[in-house]
């Protein structure tokens, strides 16, 4: 039986939740990373050792669902594998919404007695519409909710991108990560092994989730590829969707006889579903970042001509490099806009061709990036803006001139208002990475698109757009 | 269309013949130049009578999968006299590189018109089912692997992209004064070819290689068709 959308929005937007077989030994992660939970939090457990620690918690605790005087939208479970299908019957009984299992050791081992409790559990919960995450999975994390599997996790605020993951580390990974760089999840779901929901359904309901604004996903292998191929060619449409797809499937051992054969190796293939689809492919966490940034934080163009500002002659050749490398063109002004920039530009150690280096004309007058951002607003012959903001020369002096980051900040947050075209930011790591950071988490702050690299900057703006012209 | 598999399933192959694999490909409407088997030499001359001279010759074996490098191909035979000592030298050849090749004739067809050498294929992944291959015929697809994939089915966008997605894409729009392949010919039998793998879940691997991409059509002159190995 399919699972209904009402039993998986109940599952995935609880407004109860209960915790079964959290014990001690694993300091009580699971009840602890409820603490902000925006409701109800009962616990299950039936070893009397391990009661009163809860009861110490501030949980209620009880020996089984079914004597829980709420009715449960969403269970985790962390019982040892032989008593899970026995807690998966209980989830059944009291009608709960949905359930996770963490418990491991099924399938993945490829021992019988694991694939057979898979087996027991699947025949347990397939028939009963019971929304089932995992197992072998760390499960949901939705912040606006205060439902989290690990205790860093963000609490209390609503993010805009739903996450699904077959591996527990990376989901937990982009959460904690994603939320260091201002990045945060409306819905993430790590569904391990997908016995009973699989990427296709979590896919499906985050394409339809208001609070979703785009999608990342990481994968290692699809039970049905069909399935999942034609799914994302549908939610794709609708929003944007970034790939990582993590591993090598082998291709079976058969004999090959074609070329056709021969050539299509796993990675080929996926790339080649990932760009059908209109979803982009990306390949280690970093980069899912990058492009979920660029994504929600910078406006889409359908040009591919950059105006550069770089601090310094050498930062301007290499920021143009990056770009062009990453397939953008860094074209000559119009006429017009060289007659403005002549008027004040600081020629002497600088240059004003494109890429400007600006350094010497913004130190002289900070109102000349304004001037700078309003002339290539203008100019026809660009369509994005990136812009170097050097640690290595500003950072100290931001930090002991806190007025003069302000008045960076205004600037280039007059530009982002007021112009359509993308705005991004590189910040280099540098020696004076402590100040550096506090300027990277007020960019941040403001919604400014930074990157800590030229090229990751150039490569997280090419993906997004190749998302936007689908 | 089935015929073709059952007979093959019947004498417990896998692979079709060139003959058998243009068969199955003619009858789903895809472009193939007409090829007949011929089991002795005045078979061959009739045929090539029909279809009309220059030919080309290549033997039909079982064991026999790379047909050039034994010698069993003949291109351009010009007569019926050509034809004969061109037959001759293939069933010499392949007597001497493969003693048990039990060949059961050779095949006839009119030499095609050249064009840009492309290759298209199908095979089957094991988690996304049949898809489908586009790549430049000879070193672009066997050295540089410059080709591009796509799930079954296609649309006719992907069929599209998948052309210009290859870096070999500008030969095929005509450089240095090389005619232009007909692009939407080849985009027809790459949705063709589509339509073919969802047709025929048996056909495990397929090779068209080369297709001849002319300004005025595209044509397989090859095809290599390998079944599943159960029914």
């Amino acid at each position: 039986m399919a699972v209904t959308r009402e039993r998986l929005t109940r599952a995935l937007a609880p407004k109860v939740v209960a915790v079964i077989g959290d014990k001690k030994a694993s300091g009580y992660n699971w009840l602890r990373s409820m603490k902000e939970f925006d409701g109800p939090v009962y616990s299950v457990q039936v070893d009397e050792n391990e009661i009163p620690g809860i009861e110490e918690l501030g949980i209620p605790n009880y020996k089984s669902l079914t004597d829980i005087p709420d009715q449960v939208d969403f269970a985790v479970c962390a019982v040892p594998r032989q008593v899970a299908p026995f807690i998966v019957q209980g989830c059944v009984e009291a009608n709960v919404g949905g359930v996770t299992l963490f418990t491991s050791g099924f399938a993945e081992t490829g021992e019988d007695i694991g694939v057979e409790l898979q087996d027991k559990i699947f025949e347990i919960a397939d028939p009963s519409g019971l929304a089932l995450i995992g197992p072998n999975c760390m499960g949901l994390h939705v912040p606006g909710l205060g439902v989290r599997f690990n205790r860093d996790q963000p609490a209390g605020v609503q993010g805009n991108i739903g996450f699904v993951s077959q591996s527990g580390t990376h989901g937990m990974n982009f959460s904690l990560t994603g939320a260091a760089h201002g990045l945060y999840c409306s819905t993430l779901v790590s569904f391990g092994n997908g016995i009973i929901l699989e990427a296709a359904d979590y896919l499906e309901y985050l394409a339809d989730d208001p609070q979703t604004e785009v999608i990342g996903m990481y994968i290692e292998g699809a039970r049905d590829g069909q399935r999942l191929f034609k799914t994302l060619r549908e939610v794709a449409a609708k929003k944007p969707v970034v790939i990582w797809k993590g591993g090598q499937t082998e291709g079976g051992g058969r004999a090959i006889r074609s070329h056709t054969a021969s050539l299509a190796s796993d990675q080929a293939i996926w790339e080649a579903m990932i760009k059908q689809v209109g979803a982009v492919a990306v390949h280690n966490l970093d980069e899912m970042i990058d492009v979920v940034k660029a994504t929600l934080l910078t406006k889409r163009t359908q040009g591919n001509r950059l105006g550069l500002i770089a601090m310094t002659g050498g930062q301007s050749v290499v920021l143009t490099d990056a770009f062009e490398k990453a397939g953008w063109k860094v074209p000559t002004l119009s006429d017009e806009s060289y007659a403005q920039l002549a008027e004040f530009f600081n020629i002497i150690g600088g240059s004003y061709r494109n890429p400007l280096d600006a350094a010497g004309t913004i130190g002289q007058d900070p109102k000349h990036l304004d001037t700078i951002f309003d002339i290539l607003n203008a100019d026809e012959n660009i369509d994005a803006v990136g812009m170097e903001l050097s640690a290595t020369f500003m950072a100290r002096r931001w930090q002991d001139k806190p007025e003069e980051f302000d008045r960076l900040i205004g600037s280039l947050k007059k530009f982002m208002a007021e112009s359509d075209k993308p705005f991004l930011a590189a910040l280099h790591p540098s020696h004076v990475e402590e100040a550096a950071l506090t300027a990277r988490m007020r960019l941040q702050e403001e919604g400014i698109a930074t990157f800590p690299s030229f090229e990751r900057a150039a490569n997280a703006l090419r993906k997004a757009s190749e998302l936007a012209a689908v | 269309m089935t015929d073709v598999i059952a007979a093959a399933r019947a004498a417990n192959r896998t692979i079709l013949s060139e003959v058998e694999a243009k068969q199955m490909l003619a009858e789903a409407g895809i472009n193939v130049t007409e090829t007949r088997l011929a089991t002795s030499i005045d078979e061959a001359a009739a045929h090539a009578a029909e279809l009309g001279y220059p030919v080309a010759l290549k033997v039909v074996s079982d064991k026999i999968t790379h047909k050039t490098d034994v010698g069993g191909v003949e291109l351009g035979v010009a007569d019926e006299e050509a034809l004969r000592a061109a037959c001759q030298r293939i069933h010499e050849r392949v007597i001497a590189a493969v003693p048990d090749a039990q060949a059961q004739g050779v095949s006839v067809q009119p030499m095609a018109e050249p064009g840009a050498e492309v290759i298209l294929g199908i095979t089957q992944d094991q988690q996304f089912g049949p898809v489908l291959m586009f790549g430049l015929g000879g070193v672009f697809v066997e050295v540089l692997k410059d080709v591009a994939f796509r799930i079954v089915p296609l649309e006719p966008r992907d069929a599209a992209e998948m052309i210009r997605e290859i870096q070999g894409f500008p030969l095929l729009e005509g450089f240095r004064g090389q005619p232009a392949a007909n692009l939407e010919a080849i985009e027809s039998m790459l949705l063709q070819l589509s339509e073919f793998a969802e047709a025929n879940p048996e056909v495990a691997e397929l090779d068209l290689n080369p297709v001849f991409a002319r300004p005025d059509g595209a044509i397989a002159v090859d095809a290599r068709i390998l079944l599943t190995s159960e029914s």
